[in-house]
């Protein structure tokens, strides 16, 4: 059968360079679907293939065009020798493109997991993002509460005013507030220089003991009171309270004590109990003291009477005599000292009375070469509403007893000035040896002295107590800094308006008074 | 050494096969079945994976129907000339062919004419495998820009 080779030729001629371009434009859209998504495993698969079909396509396009260009130039001879590479290259590409297509599913199930991991990632990324501004949103929070937690708790450190101290696990002090310094009286610097701990503050050493051992095991101590030393020689009542402290976060042991002056309080507390004990002291003084005086008058005017009359008996009759008048001069003493009433009562001014009591007091042959020292006055009268001769009894008393006190070539210093809170002050100090701590709760009641039996009645300082009661003030004792006591008197001053016109012409300056 | 032995020293080995002439068309044919059997391979694993839903691979689909229509083209043209010799082409003129058929068929010289021009079967199924990329490639596209926009 004769046919047209025509048809055959066209298809063929064109059929294979279609087929060339073709395959590379399918080779360049796979190369772009590979450049969108490099890690996806069907896109590679993709242009694998598309590359089997462009080896396909330009093997077999060549072999077909170069045939039909050999055959229809009469070199069919040739054709025949390069046809079996030409067929074998062509059966190779296309068992290639096979071979490529059955990995389809194997690249479609890589896809798959890749695409789940990526997806899995992708998940766990925006949960960690998540989590990260979660976290960040907390941390500023938290942060936010810590400082203004550390910013409360700093302010309770630096603004409380107990003290409240730190110390390492060898009560070695480590931090302490600006009450805590006060309290010492140390600095922070030098505290720490010193490396000083709690044990450095206590009076005592066993005392110490005591409050560690107690720390030791119950771990906390409870509203102990004890003394502290501090650096002027002096001592201050404290109550501590305090615990231990583990930490966290690496921080070693501490201990936390809080530490309360209360020095003031007792204080406050003795002179409340010294005051109901002296009131109750002039209740039963005052009792015996009318008991007694009324015999002691009967004896007395008997035993003058009889001297009036000569019985040989005189000198014992004077004997009886002076020792009642001993005793009426004790009971009028313990009146004074526990007497309610009033006595005539006005104005007064201070420095006059003291002026006038050293006077007095400069014929009495103890204050020889005694130095009396009078400090500067203020400008103003010192004017107080009283008995002069209660309150020039009070000074004496104070004077005399300095007197004793400083013994021979000693010094008394009188001063007086007033409080903001109008209280007029008349102190009397000594540089003689003191006051025993454990007398200054008997200081002023009846009948205690130190000094040798038939030198004092100890009733001067309880009836100078009484008076200056009775005067609405107070009188306290003290020992000095550096040696000797001082006593106080505190009174009431007068009103203003009294005190006009009566400015002072003595100037402010001290006055010496040598008594000889 | 050994290798130095053998490579300087050739014998006649007796243990390797002798090829004939009709291995070739055997080889090329068993080759354009293996094309077909991925090809099908493909189309069901497409089906398999429900991405004939997609256009791209739809169209990925019609190129591998067309792939088997080619393979199964040239195996019958290959099966009538090259291997039982049933069909044989004389040129005759630049414009005309003289189709011989053994037995003097016209039908089969006809049948034999139209499988002669296979690539009216392979072009299309490069067409289509070449629109299905192209359709993935835009899906690609539209994806991106989709994940992109917030």
């Amino acid at each position: 059968m004769i046919v047209s080779f025509i048809p055959i030729l066209a298809v063929d001629v064109a059929g294979s360079v279609a087929m060339v371009v073709i395959a590379l434009l399918c080779l360049n859209k796979a190369r772009r679907l590979r450049e969108m998504d490099p890690a996806n495993a069907v896109f590679l698969y993709l242009l694998w293939i598309s590359t089997g079909f462009t080896i396909f396509a330009v093997s077999r396009a060549f072999g077909h065009i170069l045939r039909q260009f050999l055959i229809l130039t009469s070199n069919a001879e040739v054709w025949h020798t390069i046809a079996p590479y030409s067929g074998s290259v062509n059966t190779v590409s296309f068992m290639l493109v096979g071979l490529i297509t059955l990995f389809f599913k194997q690249s479609w199930h890589i896809n798959e997991k890749i695409l789940s991991s990526r997806k899995s990632l992708e998940d766990t990324h925006i949960k960690l993002v998540d989590l990260n501004q979660t976290l960040e949103q907390k941390v500023v929070a938290r942060t936010e509460m810590l400082t203004s937690s550390e910013h409360k708790a700093r302010r309770i450190f630096e603004q409380s005013l107990d003290t409240i101290l730190v110390t390492d696990e060898g009560f070695k002090v480590s931090e302490i507030n600006q009450a805590g310094l006060a309290l010492t009286g140390y600095k922070k610097g030098e505290m720490l220089e010193k490396k000083m701990g709690l044990k450095d503050f206590m009076t005592k050493p066993s005392e110490w003991e005591r409050i560690r051992g107690l720390l030791e095991v119950d771990e906390y101590i409870l509203n102990e009171e004890t003394d502290f030393a501090l650096p002027n020689f002096t001592q201050v009542r404290v109550l501590i309270t305090g615990g231990v402290d583990y930490g966290a976060f690496g921080c070693g042991k501490t201990f936390h004590f809080i530490i309360k002056n209360i020095n003031d309080k007792k204080q406050m507390e003795q002179q409340i109990a010294q005051a109901d004990k002296l009131a109750a002291l002039g209740e039963l003084s005052a009792g015996v003291a009318h008991e007694i005086n009324n015999p002691l008058g009967i004896i007395l005017g008997y035993t003058q009477l009889m001297l009036k009359e000569a019985s040989g008996f005189e000198e014992d009759l004077k004997t009886i005599e002076k020792h009642v008048q001993n005793c009426r001069t004790v009971v009028s003493d313990l009146l004074t000292f526990s007497r309610k009433g009033s006595l005539e009562k006005r104005r007064l001014d201070v420095a006059r009375t003291i002026d006038n009591v050293i006077k007095f007091l400069s014929n009495h042959t103890d204050f020889r070469k005694v130095e009396i020292w009078q400090g500067p006055l203020p400008r103003q009268s010192l004017m107080v509403y009283g008995n002069e001769q209660e309150l020039a009894q009070v000074i004496i008393n104070l004077i005399i007893n300095a007197c004793h006190a400083v013994g021979k070539n000693g010094r008394i210093e009188i001063e007086t000035g007033e409080t903001k809170d109008r209280q007029v002050l008349i102190t009397v100090k000594d540089d003689g040896t003191g006051i025993r701590k454990r007398h200054f709760s008997r200081l002023f009641d009846p009948f205690f002295t130190t000094k040798p039996p038939g030198q004092g009645t100890g009733l001067g300082l309880s009836v100078g107590y009484g008076i200056i009661r009775r005067h609405g003030g107070d009188i306290t004792a003290r020992n000095r800094e550096k040696k000797g006591a001082a006593f106080t008197i505190s009174l009431p001053s007068a009103p203003a308006e009294e005190k006009e016109g009566m400015g002072r012409t003595q100037g402010p300056k001290g006055n010496r008074r040598d008594i000889q | 050494m050994v290798l130095s032995w053998l490579f300087f020293l050739p014998a006649e080995v007796l243990a390797t096969q002798l090829h004939v002439t009709s291995e070739g068309i055997i080889t090329h044919q068993v080759g354009h079945l293996f094309f077909l059997f991925s090809m099908v391979v493909l189309i069901f694993t497409i089906t398999g994976k429900a991405l004939d839903t997609q256009k791209g691979w739809r169209l990925i689909q019609y190129s591998a129907i067309f792939f088997i229509l080619w393979n199964l083209d040239a195996i019958g043209a290959h099966f009538l000339d090259n291997q039982i010799q049933a069909v044989k082409i004389e040129n005759i003129s630049l414009g005309q062919i003289r189709v011989v058929t053994r037995n003097g068929s016209p039908v089969l010289a006809w049948i034999y004419y139209g499988l002669k021009m296979d690539h009216l079967l392979c072009v299309p199924a490069m067409f289509f495998f070449y629109r299905g990329l192209s359709c993935l490639v835009s899906a690609q596209q539209q994806a991106t820009v989709k994940k992109e926009t917030p």
